[in-house]
């Protein structure tokens, strides 16, 4: 490795193809590099003039955190390829705009899934995985976080910095994919990961209860207990005939399938996040709307009829009384809602660590909670 | 006030230790390597290791948390003396929540006795290290611990929903909690295999998962370890991920069958142990599928064990296999790396590959179903030039997993042992942004020095360049 050369004008970067750029918002400079030293250049050039740079995936969940006006646009559109994939270990490299429902169709071709959130239109795994979210799924296989098995990074300064490995079981070193998981940019650019799979079982049904609660205490590890404003179902997989019993234990005529509910489409969507314990109590006090609550686990989304910033406010203090948190997945510019509410412990520590990939405060500035 | 004296006015007598044999005791894991300690000191709350951390600080000494110290890797051995801070007497069982299915508990608990508390509830905590019956939950914390039963479960990291931690200058932190996905950058996920150098955990927020209904454990012989190796993968390969997927050697099985007299296969080159988890329909038809596929494989037999009794004894054979090695020779090294599940039988044949080259006798009981090996060196250190070898032997292992996709430990964490390994698997840059989230944590680089990371990995300071190689 020899001496950096000093970083181009960020203007002076050659500019991607225009078909890749399509549909983004305006900024004054827009990229969609193909390779990830492409990316550490853009980095390099950005931080050393100090212009902000944000990241885009498919642009579905960028609602979430404070507001940005980045003068630099970088989008995971020119880097969407399948790196490896390891049936019989149950690994997957991709690259981070790769979308998600194009991850999943093709490792559900050989039996497999990585368990990311379902029905997410053009999201991305990049997407994904820098702002948290896990699926429906998680209620059985656990979150995203615990998906992560290696994260490749390109640092605020462009260092392209790797961590984890592709194996599923490591302790070798601080766990940079979790780190990276829910990051929101913070760290830096997610160029590309490793997930872990597992296995899609032989069938799956959808069974309707009359009672969530009741239901997500009486089945043994259901893949998911979903109640909506429209009824509550217990998603069950395995071999079939272990089904056939397990619905008939919660009393309800299974339908084959995954019937998952049609997401959340409104203007206006919430997340309420509450100890699973709480998630009834929850509910009462949701706005009305449409809702989508995980038993087990505790998340609830939500689509206010009138997003009410009073009403709102409430929900979120009996929220993070209880230690949870009531956050923005999206809403119109101007509700004058904060984000996030009440910033985290440690938000000095979470500078620091933010510091120790973006030194100089270019990636995504101010938009996790406590940084604006 | 000299530092003892500190700490004796903080703790009372009886909860610092400062004689010959006990500094002795507590310069060691359960490893080869050994440290210099000052003091020892047993706090039973978090106000105490506050106070400890500030005082330490005053006196300019390094801190080393400590649980039951059952550690491999020296993750406890103190690498430049100072403090050590035992967790033993913070072992309180606070708060299990039936309701959300978690428990706040102490850093001293021992693992076993969690699931022991919890288990008339229907409840356990999923990682079950072979130590479970002496190891602590902080050590797991530190070392992102396995087990057996992670194959399916997960590791530690899956099981910590949050933590309060004493930080540089004696603060205190809580991070996460029993609501999902808490927001800001997830300080759980990075504290958790953090091996104690970016602070002292001091309460541990623990998932717990449901006792499952119905458990059937299949053992399986093979002529070779080959066709046991290529069992494993198609087992995985028919969407089958038992709860847990464990191989032995024939070396250790006999070992283990002399003391245990359980029935073990002693003419098989390899045994597999099975167990599959789930409703009493699903484990039928699970067991079913790995019985076949060992059969399909060459299988010498393969059979469920017949009751709850056989499938005690059959873990006991499994968790207890380090003990049974004592009459294979007087001393052992326990070595853990991964390879990615499909180069197993590479793995495996390089393993006794190189125990021939040293001479020294490797024997074999491990995690294959996620390809976590961990060979045994059997040996006589009073023998001359032995250890070195064994410690070449080591080295070249670690590159061969390496070399294979592998990691360099896959549970018992780096600590002093595989500190110098890490630039086989990590460049320059890679080492300099663990650096970093050390110093970002502890500035003044007081917990557990010199550990994880090899000297001189922080050389990337912005817009300065070091020649790569220089900090090797």
């Amino acid at each position: 490795m020899g001496v950096n050369p000093k970083p181009v004008e960020i203007g002076e970067l050659e500019k991607s193809a225009p078909e890749l750029t399509v549909g983004l918002p305006p900024a004054p400079h827009t990229f969609a590099p193909g390779t990830i030293d492409e990316v550490g250049e853009i980095m390099r050039a950005a931080s050393a003039d100090r212009h902000s740079v944000m990241f885009w995936g498919g642009g579905t969940h960028q609602g979430i955190g404070h507001p940005l006006e980045a003068e630099v646009l970088l989008s995971s559109a020119g880097m969407r390829s399948l790196i490896s994939w390891e049936p019989d270990d149950l690994t997957v490299v991709v690259e981070a705009g790769m979308p998600v429902g194009e991850l999943e169709t093709l490792l559900a071709s050989r039996g497999q899934t990585a368990g990311l959130p379902e029905l997410v239109g053009a999201a991305t795994v990049g997407g994904v995985v820098s702002t948290g979210l896990s699926g429906y799924r998680r209620a059985r296989y656990g979150p995203t976080r615990d998906r992560m098995l290696e994260v490749i990074l390109v640092t605020g300064d462009g260092r392209i910095v790797r961590g984890g490995g592709r194996v599923v079981k490591n302790v070798t070193g601080y766990d940079l994919p979790r780190l990276a998981t829910g990051s929101m940019g913070s760290m830096g650019f997610i160029a590309s990961v490793c997930l872990k799979l597992w296995p899609l079982p032989e069938s799956s049904v959808t069974v309707p209860v009359p009672d969530a609660r009741r239901a997500s205490l009486v089945a043994y590890r259901p893949l998911a207990v979903l109640e909506t404003d429209e009824g509550s179902n217990v998603y069950l997989q395995g071999p079939s005939r272990d089904l056939e019993v397990a619905a008939k234990a919660l009393g309800e005529d299974p339908r084959p399938g995954l019937l998952w509910p049609h997401p959340l489409d409104a203007g206006s969507v919430f997340s309420l996040r509450v100890p699973p314990a709480r998630i009834t109590d929850a509910i009462k006090r949701l706005p009305p709307g449409r809702f989508i609550a995980q038993h087990l686990v505790g998340d609830i989304w939500f689509s206010p009829l009138e997003p009410d910033v009073v009403a709102l406010a409430g929900v979120r203090t009996w929220a993070e009384g209880i230690g949870g948190a009531l956050i923005t997945i999206r809403a119109p510019a101007g509700l004058g809602f904060d984000p996030w509410g009440t910033p985290p412990p440690g938000v000095a520590l979470q500078r620091r660590l933010m510091a120790a990939f973006d030194p100089r405060r270019v990636c995504n500035p101010g938009r996790m909670p406590g940084m604006n | 006030m000299s530092v003892i004296a500190d700490f004796v006015d903080l703790l009372g007598r009886d909860a610092v230790l400062d004689s010959g044999l006990d500094l002795k005791l507590y310069g060691r894991d359960a490893g080869i390597m050994r440290g210099q300690v000052t003091v020892v000191v047993l706090p039973e709350t978090t106000s105490e290791v506050s106070s400890i951390v500030q005082i330490a600080e005053r006196h300019g000494l390094p801190i080393v948390a400590r649980g039951a110290g059952t550690g491999l890797a020296a993750g406890a051995v103190p690498a430049r003396g100072g403090v050590v801070v035992s967790t033993m007497r913070m072992n309180q069982i606070e708060d299990v929540d039936l309701d959300n299915r978690t428990a706040w508990v102490g850093p001293g608990v021992i693992n076993l006795d969690l699931s022991r508390h919890t288990g008339p509830h229907g409840l356990h905590f999923a990682p079950d290290p072979s130590s479970q019956q002496s190891c602590t939950i902080g050590g797991n914390v530190a070392n992102n611990s396995g087990g057996p039963h992670c194959l399916a479960e997960g590791t530690t990291v899956n099981h910590v929903l949050g933590l309060e931690v004493v930080l540089e200058g004696g603060e205190v932190l809580v991070v996460g909690g029993v609501a999902p996905d808490p927001i800001g950058l997830d300080l759980r996920g990075i504290l958790v295999g953090s091996e104690g150098t970016l602070g002292i955990v001091t309460k541990v927020l623990v998932r717990l998962v449901q006792n499952p209904p119905a458990v059937r454990t299949i053992l399986a012989a093979f002529p070779t370890v080959e066709q046991a190796a290529a069992t494993v993968s198609g087992i995985i390969a028919a969407g089958v991920v038992p709860a847990a997927l464990e191989m032995m050697d024939q070396a250790m099985t006999v070992a283990v069958e002399n003391w245990l007299h359980a029935g073990l296969p002693t003419d098989a080159a390899a045994i597999l142990l099975a167990e599959v988890t789930g409703s009493s329909e699903a484990v039928d038809v699970e067991a079913k599928i790995v019985l076949e596929i060992s059969q399909e494989h060459g299988a010498i037999s393969a059979r469920l064990a017949a009751d709850e009794a056989e499938r005690a004894i059959l873990w006991k054979g499994r968790k207890s296999a380090f003990g049974a090695v004592a009459q294979s020779a007087p001393d052992y090294y326990l070595h853990d790396t991964v390879v990615p599940r499909t180069r197993l039988v590479e793995a495996m044949s390089e393993v006794y590959r190189i125990g021939e080259h040293y001479g020294i006798k490797m024997m074999n009981v491990f995690h294959a179903g996620d390809g976590n090996l961990h060979p045994l060196m059997a040996f006589d250190a009073s023998e001359p030039g032995m250890l070195e070898r064994v410690h070449s032997a080591a080295d070249e292992l670690v590159e061969v997993c390496v070399r294979l996709g592998g990691a360099l430990s896959g549970e018992h964490g780096i600590g002093l042992e595989k500190r110098d390994l890490m630039p086989l698997m990590f460049t320059a840059h890679d080492l300099d942004a663990q650096a970093r989230i050390k110093e970002a944590f502890d500035a003044r680089d007081i917990f557990n020095p010199d550990k994880i990371l090899p000297t001189g990995s922080r050389c990337f300071d912005f817009g300065r360049t070091i020649p790569e190689g220089a900090w090797v």
